[in-house]
C-alpha cells in the first residue's frame, strides 16, 4: 500500500523526516519503505511538456515538445495523461534505463523522436505503466531524477500484515504514529448534517441476508455536475499513484484512501426499480462489470441488485450498466459494511482483486459507512459537483456489538519480561482507540475499527509494539534443564556425512517432486503419492528413489564438461501404507552413484581407470568400516530391481540394510541421456543403521602374538566363486583361522578344461601363543581335505 | 671355431667387459647392445646355428639360450630405475589426485545452526513432511479461510494431505507427545507453491525452534535469537527485532539483520510468544505454561554466508559449485 508523507501530516503535527517516519512505522509493525536509491537513474532529467500536437500518422500517439533545461526536442509519446505543463521524467537520446534499455533517436511513422517521457514502471520506481509519470509542478527543467527525488521524497510504501486492516488508509497509519509518538489526530470532517427532507420514496435498501452484508449506508446527490477534480484533489491522488478520472469517482478514491472505507456511485436514474437489494448470486446469472468484462457469477459471489438483476459485484467492482458518466444527473452514494469472508470468497472466486475487495476482505471498520458517508457529502459540497437531498439511509438492522476484554495488569509485564509502567499501558491503548474503564484490572473495549483485537494478548500486543521492541531488554533465563533421551535423533547423519565425503563423494540436494514416469521408473509398481495441485506436469509425484535425481545431477554436471561424478543424497522417500500414521510412509533414504572414472589418466598414471563394481565394493565396504559396521555380506541378484543390471543386497547379521550393484542401460533410454555405466548404492531405511550405529561398542584387546599366513592354490572349477570357498572354509570354524583372502586367479588350458588356479593368503592367530609350523601344518592339511572334497579341488 | 667355443668365448667376453659393471646409463646401453643388440654377439652366434650339423643344433640352441639368459639376467629389468641417483626426480610434477567430495552448503548451513542452539541446551527433533490439516495449520491457529491454506500457496496431496509448509508442524506433535518444559529446534524440508525462479523454489529448509517452560518472556526471546545471530553472522551484528504478524505467535518480531553491502535491513528469523490458541490446541495449560517459538529458512540463511546469489545453485548440484565450499 502506497501513502503519501504530506497526506499524513493532514492528520498529524508531525516533522520528523521521511526517512525518520519510514523506520518509525516500520519499528511500530508497518513495514515501511521509501525509494532512496535512484543511481541507476542518474541520466534520467526533469522535463517539462510545452506543447502537444497529434501524431499526423497514428491516432494514439502525440508529438510533445520537451524542455529539458537547455532546448526543446519533439517527443513521441503514446501515454493518454500527457498534458501541457506538466514535468515528467524525460530520458534523452543516448540515456540508459534500467534493464539496460538505452534510448536512441528515432523515425516513428514518419515522425522524429529525440528521447523518451517515462513511466514508474520503466524507471523501475513501480509495476505503474497506466501512464507517464507526473511530477511535481515546481521540480527544475534539467534537474537529474536522483536529485530530484532527494528533494520531493513523499511516498511510502507499506507491507501490511494481514491483522491490521485498519492500516489501508492514510488516517489508520496516522493513527499508529499518533499512538508512538505522543501526537493529537486531528480526523476529518465527519461532521453529521442534520436530516430536512426523506429520501424513501426515491430509493428502497434492503438486504437478504445480514451476515453477509450487516450494514448499508445510502444517500442521494443530484443536480450533479461531471467534471475534472481541482488540482489538488488530483495531485493527492496521484502521489499515491491513482489516476484521476473526474471529481465523483476521485472523491470515492480520496475518501477509500484517506479513511479506508470504499464506496460506490451509482447512476441513479439507470436503477430501474428504484431499489437496492443485496444478496447472494444465482447460477447462470451474469453482470457486466465496470471494466466492461462480462462475468458469470454463482452463489459464492454477493451482488448489489435493482431488487431483480445485478447492478454491482458488492464490495468489488460496479457495475457498467449502472455507472455515472458525464451525462448523469443524479447519484446514489453506497457506503456498506461486508462480512470479510463474503467478500474474500467472492473475490476468489470472480479471480478479482481490487481497492475495495483488499479492505473490505480485511474487514473494514462497521462504523465507517456512516463516517464515510458524511467525509463525501462534504467534499461534495466543497467541490460543488452536485446538492445532496439532506436524508441518509442507514440500513442497520441489527447492530454489531462491542465487547469487554478483561486485561490482567501483571501479564503485560509477565508476557514482556519488563516493567511496562501502567499510565503507558492505558494511554497507549487509548489513543489506540480503546474505551478503558480501570479498578485492579483494565477492562477494554476496542474500537470498531480493529476487529483484530479479541484477547487480552492482542492487546498485550499492541502495548508491547508501542512501547517499542527496542525499548525490551534481552535476557536467557532458562529455568529448567532438559532431560532429553536423545539429543539429536539423526546425530549418526554428521558421521555418515562426513565418512561418504572423506570418501570423496558431493554431497546433493535434489527436489522431491517429479514427474509421474520419473517416480514410477523405480517404484516396483507401488502406488506412489500424487499432487492434487502440482506446480507443473514436471512435479506431479513424490519421489519413492533418490537415484533418479541423482541422474539429472550427472546429466547437468556432464552436458557442462564434468564426467566423473561421486555423489550422494540423503532426503525422505514416500509411498503409501496402511500401517502407518495418514497412511504414508516416509523413509529417509541414502544412495550414492559413481560415474565416469576414479582416476584420471596422469603423469602417474598411464591409463585412466573407470568406475567398476570393485570400486564400488570397495568404497561401501570402506564406508561401512568408518561408520563402524564390519563383517558385510553381500548376496547376488536376491532382491529383483528392474533398474540394476545386476545388483547384490547388504546384508549385516542377517539384516538387509541396503543394495547396490549396476544401474541397467534402460535408464538412459528411458531418459534420453546416453550415460556411462553407473554404480549405485542405496541404504534404503537410515533409522536401521543409526539402531546398529547406537550399539555400545566395547574394546577388544589388540593380541600381541604375530599372526602367520600361508598361501594355498587350489585347482578349482572355472565356475566356483572364491566367495563361496572362503565362506565355506570359515564356517567350517579351523582353529586359529582368522581370515583367508584371495591372492590371485590364474587361467589357463595347462590347468584343465574350465578349470582355474585360486590362490588364497590364510591367515592365522592365536590371543595365547606364537604360533609354530607344527601346530599350523595340521590345520592346513585339514582345511586342503574338506575343500578338495566338497568342491573337487586338487593343489596347484 | 667349435661352436661350444665361440659360446664360452663371448661367455668370458662378456665376464670381462663386464667387470667392473657400467656406473652410467650410456655404458650400460653399450654393453646391453655389443651382447644382446640385434646385431650384437649372442645374435651373430645364433646366426650361425643353420649352418651346424643336425646333431649339433639343438645341443648348441640349448647352450645360446642358456647364456642369451644369463646375460639378460645380469642386466637391471628396467635401466631406468637403475639409476635412481644419477636423473632428479621433478617433484614439481602435481600429486596422485583422489576424488575431493564435499559437504552441501545447505547441510553445512543446517549442522551450524544445529550447533549452536545444542551449545544453549536445544535439543533436536524431527517431524513428518506430509501432514494433516490439524498439524499444519489449525493447531497454529490458521482461521480457516487463511490464504496459506490456498492452493495457490500449499500443495495437497490427492487425499487433501498437506506438503508441510513450515516446520512448525512439529511444534504440535511434540507438545501433544511430551511433557513441558520443552526446548527443541526442528530442521527439515518444507514446500511451498511457489514458481521457481532466482529468489524462490518449490521446496526448502527449515530450522524453527521452540520454547516451552515456566515464566518464559519476550526478553527471553530476544536474548536467545541475539545469541544466535551474533555467533551465526559476527558479533558486531547490526540487527533488530520489529513487530510482525504470524498466527502461532503473539506478539510476534521479525528480526532483521543490517547488510553493509546491500545498504539495507535483511529479514532473517520470524519469531514470538507462542499464542495461547496454539496451547489450548494441543491442551497445555497456558496459565502454567508459556514459550516462545522462531523460525528461519536454512537456505536464506546459506545465501546470505556465502553470498549466493540463485537459490537454483542449490538444487543443481553443479561440482563446480558443490566444490567451494
Amino acid at each position: 500500500m502506497k501513502i503519501s508523507y504530506s497526506w499524513i501530516k493532514d492528520f498529524l503535527d508531525i516533522n520528523l523526516t521521511i526517512d525518520e517516519v519510514a523506520e518509525t512505522l516500520t519499528m511500530l509493525g508497518l513495514e515501511a519503505e521509501i525509494s532512496t536509491n535512484f543511481d541507476e537513474l542518474k541520466e534520467i532529467i526533469v522535463g517539462e511538456i510545452q506543447a502537444i500536437k497529434k501524431h499526423p500518422n497514428a491516432d494514439r500517439l502525440n508529438i510533445c515538445k520537451v524542455f529539458d533545461g537547455v532546448n526543446t526536442l519533439p517527443v513521441i509519446c503514446g501515454a493518454n495523461n500527457v498534458s501541457k505543463g506538466i514535468k515528467i521524467a524525460f530520458s534523452p537520446v543516448d540515456s540508459v534505463l534500467p534493464g539496460n534499455f538505452k534510448i536512441k533517436e528515432a523515425k516513428i511513422r514518419g515522425e522524429i523522436s529525440k528521447g523518451m517521457i517515462c513511466s514508474e514502471r520503466e524507471l523501475g520506481i513501480s509495476d505503474e505503466h497506466d501512464g507517464i509519470m507526473i511530477l511535481d509542478e515546481n521540480a527544475i527543467c534539467g534537474q537529474s531524477l536522483p536529485d530530484y527525488f532527494s528533494t520531493n521524497n513523499d511516498l511510502i510504501i507499506l507491507d501490511i500484515t494481514p491483522n491490521r486492516a485498519d492500516c489501508f488508509s492514510h488516517l489508520g497509519v496516522a493513527r499508529d504514529l499518533a499512538a508512538k509518538l505522543h501526537l493529537n489526530l486531528n480526523e476529518p470532517d465527519f461532521s453529521t448534517l442534520p436530516k430536512s427532507s426523506d429520501i424513501s420514496s426515491m430509493i428502497e435498501i434492503s438486504m437478504d441476508n445480514l451476515k453477509d452484508c450487516p450494514r448499508y449506508v445510502g444517500g442521494i446527490i443530484q443536480n450533479v455536475k461531471i467534471k475534472e477534480s481541482p488540482d489538488w484533489l488530483k495531485k493527492k491522488l496521484e502521489s499515491i499513484g491513482i489516476r484521476s478520472i473526474n471529481n465523483l469517482v476521485d472523491i470515492s478514491n480520496y475518501v477509500m484512501m484517506e479513511m479506508g472505507q470504499p464506496t460506490h456511485f451509482f447512476d441513479l436514474d439507470k436503477i430501474k426499480n428504484k431499489k437496492i437489494l443485496v444478496r447472494r448470486a444465482r447460477d447462470g446469472e451474469k453482470i457486466t462489470t465496470l471494466d466492461e468484462i462480462e462475468r458469470s457469477v454463482n452463489s459464492n459471489v454477493m451482488l448489489i441488485t435493482d431488487g431483480e438483476s445485478p447492478i454491482a459485484v458488492a464490495g468489488i467492482m460496479g457495475g457498467f450498466d449502472s455507472a455515472i458518466n458525464e451525462n448523469t444527473k443524479n447519484v446514489l452514494i453506497e457506503c456498506a459494511y461486508f462480512n470479510p469472508a463474503t467478500i474474500r470468497k467472492s473475490s476468489k472466486t470472480l479471480n478479482m482483486i481490487t481497492d475495495a475487495s483488499k479492505r473490505f476482505e480485511r474487514g473494514v471498520d462497521y462504523n465507517a459507512p456512516v463516517l464515510a458517508f458524511w467525509r463525501i457529502v462534504h467534499l461534495i459540497d466543497e467541490l460543488n459537483c452536485g446538492e445532496w437531498i439532506p436524508d441518509i439511509m442507514d440500513t442497520y438492522p441489527e447492530k454489531i456489538e462491542t465487547y469487554e476484554i478483561v486485561l490482567k495488569k501483571k501479564l503485560i509485564n509477565e508476557i514482556a519480561g519488563v516493567n511496562i509502567p501502567n499510565d503507558f499501558v492505558v494511554k497507549t491503548l487509548s489513543s489506540l482507540g480503546c474505551r478503558i474503564y480501570e479498578k485492579d484490572d483494565l477492562t477494554c473495549s476496542p474500537p470498531s475499527w480493529r476487529p483484530d483485537l479479541t484477547r487480552d494478548i492482542d492487546l498485550i500486543e499492541e502495548v508491547i509494539r508501542v512501547y517499542g521492541y527496542d525499548n525490551i531488554k534481552s535476557s536467557n533465563n532458562y529455568t529448567s534443564i532438559m532431560n532429553f533421551d536423545d539429543f539429536d535423533p539423526h546425530h549418526n547423519l554428521d558421521k555418515i556425512n562426513s565418512s561418504l565425503i572423506g570418501l570423496g563423494f558431493y554431497q546433493v540436494f535434489n527436489n522431491s517432486l517429479q514427474t509421474k514416469e520419473e517416480a514410477y521408473f523405480y517404484s516396483n509398481k507401488k502406488d506412489l503419492i500424487e499432487m492434487k495441485n502440482p506446480l507443473s506436469d514436471k512435479m506431479t509425484h513424490l519421489r519413492y528413489s533418490l537415484i533418479h535425481g541423482l541422474m539429472q545431477n550427472i546429466e547437468h554436471n556432464v552436458n557442462n564438461g564434468i564426467h566423473d561424478l561421486m555423489l550422494f543424497e540423503h532426503g525422505n522417500t514416500f509411498s503409501y501404507s496402511d500401517s502407518k500414521r495418514l497412511g504414508i510412509d516416509e523413509v529417509q533414504t541414502l544412495t550414492g552413484i559413481l560415474h565416469g572414472n576414479y582416476q584420471e589418466k596422469s603423469v602417474h598414471n598411464s591409463k585412466s581407470k573407470a568406475f567398476d563394481y570393485f570400486i564400488l565394493k570397495g568404497l561401501i565396504i570402506s564406508f561401512f568400516k568408518k561408520i563402524g559396521i564390519k563383517d558385510l555380506h553381500f548376496i547376488e541378484n536376491e532382491m529383483d530391481i528392474k533398474y540394476f543390471t545386476y545388483s547384490y543386497s547388504i546384508k549385516y547379521n542377517n539384516e538387509m540394510l541396503g543394495y547396490m550393484g549396476l544401474l541397467s542401460s534402460d535408464i538412459s533410454k528411458k531418459f534420453n541421456f546416453k550415460f556411462d555405466d553407473v554404480y549405485a548404492f542405496s541404504i534404503e531405511n537410515l533409522d536401521n543403521l543409526f539402531n546398529i550405529m547406537n550399539a555400545p561398542k566395547l574394546f577388544k584387546k589388540i593380541i600381541p602374538y604375530p599372526p602367520i599366513e600361508r598361501d594355498l592354490n587350489f585347482v578349482i572349477d572355472s565356475d566356483l566363486t572364491s566367495g563361496s570357498i572362503i565362506d565355506f572354509i570359515l564356517s567350517k570354524k579351523f582353529d586359529f583361522l582368522i581370515n583367508i583372502v584371495p591372492v590371485s586367479i590364474f587361467k589357463h588350458s595347462t590347468l584343465g578344461l574350465n578349470k582355474k588356479a585360486l590362490s588364497l593368503n590364510l591367515i592365522f592367530q592365536s590371543d595365547s601363543k606364537t604360533l609354530e609350523d607344527k601346530v599350523v601344518n595340521p590345520i592346513i592339511d585339514g582345511i586342503i581335505e574338506v575343500v578338495s572334497k566338497k568342491f573337487n579341488a586338487k593343489l596347484r | 671355431m667349435d661352436i661350444k667355443e665361440s659360446i664360452e668365448s663371448v661367455r668370458r667376453q662378456f665376464r670381462s667387459d663386464s667387470d667392473p659393471f657400467p656406473s652410467d646409463k650410456d655404458s650400460l646401453e653399450n654393453l646391453k647392445i655389443k651382447f644382446l643388440g640385434r646385431k650384437g654377439l649372442i645374435a651373430n652366434l645364433f646366426s650361425q646355428i643353420p649352418n651346424l650339423s643336425n646333431d649339433q643344433k639343438p645341443i648348441a640352441g640349448k647352450l645360446l639360450n642358456h647364456l642369451k639368459i644369463e646375460l639378460e639376467n645380469s642386466f637391471p629389468s628396467d635401466t631406468e630405475s637403475a639409476f635412481p641417483l644419477e636423473e632428479k626426480i621433478d617433484r614439481s610434477l602435481p600429486g596422485v589426485t583422489y576424488p575431493p567430495g564435499n559437504k552441501h552448503p545447505i547441510q553445512s548451513t543446517m549442522d551450524e545452526i544445529k550447533r549452536l542452539f545444542g551449545q544453549i541446551g536445544f535439543a533436536v527433533a524431527y517431524g513428518p513432511e506430509i501432514d494433516d490439516d490439524f498439524h499444519n495449520f489449525s493447531a497454529l491457529n490458521f482461521p480457516k479461510d487463511h490464504p496459506a491454506r490456498d492452493m495457490q500457496d500449499t500443495f495437497f496431496t490427492k487425499e487433501d494431505l498437506i506438503l508441510r509448509t513450515h516446520t512448525s508442524n512439529v511444534q504440535v506433535h511434540l507438545m501433544e507427545e511430551k511433557q513441558p518444559p520443552l526446548r527443541y529446534i526442528v530442521p527439515g524440508r518444507v514446500y511451498r507453491n511457489e514458481s521457481i525462479s532466482f529468489k524462490s523454489f518449490c521446496l526448502f529448509h527449515q530450522v524453527e525452534g521452540i520454547y516451552i517452560d515456566k515464566n518464559v518472556t519476550f526478553s527471553d526471546l530476544k536474548g536467545t535469537l541475539e545469541y544466535f545471530v551474533k555467533k551465526m553472522f559476527g558479533s558486531k551484528t547490526k540487527m533488530r527485532f520489529r513487530p510482525s504478524f504470524f498466527p502461532f505467535t503473539e506478539p510476534s518480531a521479525e528480526v532483521d539483520i543490517w547488510s553493509e553491502k546491500n545498504n539495507q535491513w535483511l529479514e532473517i528469523l520470524g519469531s514470538g510468544m507462542v499464542d495461547p490458541q496454539v496451547f489450548k490446541a494441543v491442551n497445555v495449560d497456558n496459565n502454567l505454561w508459556n514459550g516462545f517459538a522462531f523460525g528461519m529458512g536454512v537456505e536464506r540463511i546459506c545465501m546470505l554466508q556465502y553470498e549466493i546469489d540463485d537459490i537454483r545453485l542449490l538444487y543443481q548440484n553443479d561440482v563446480r559449485f558443490l566444490e567451494q565450499f
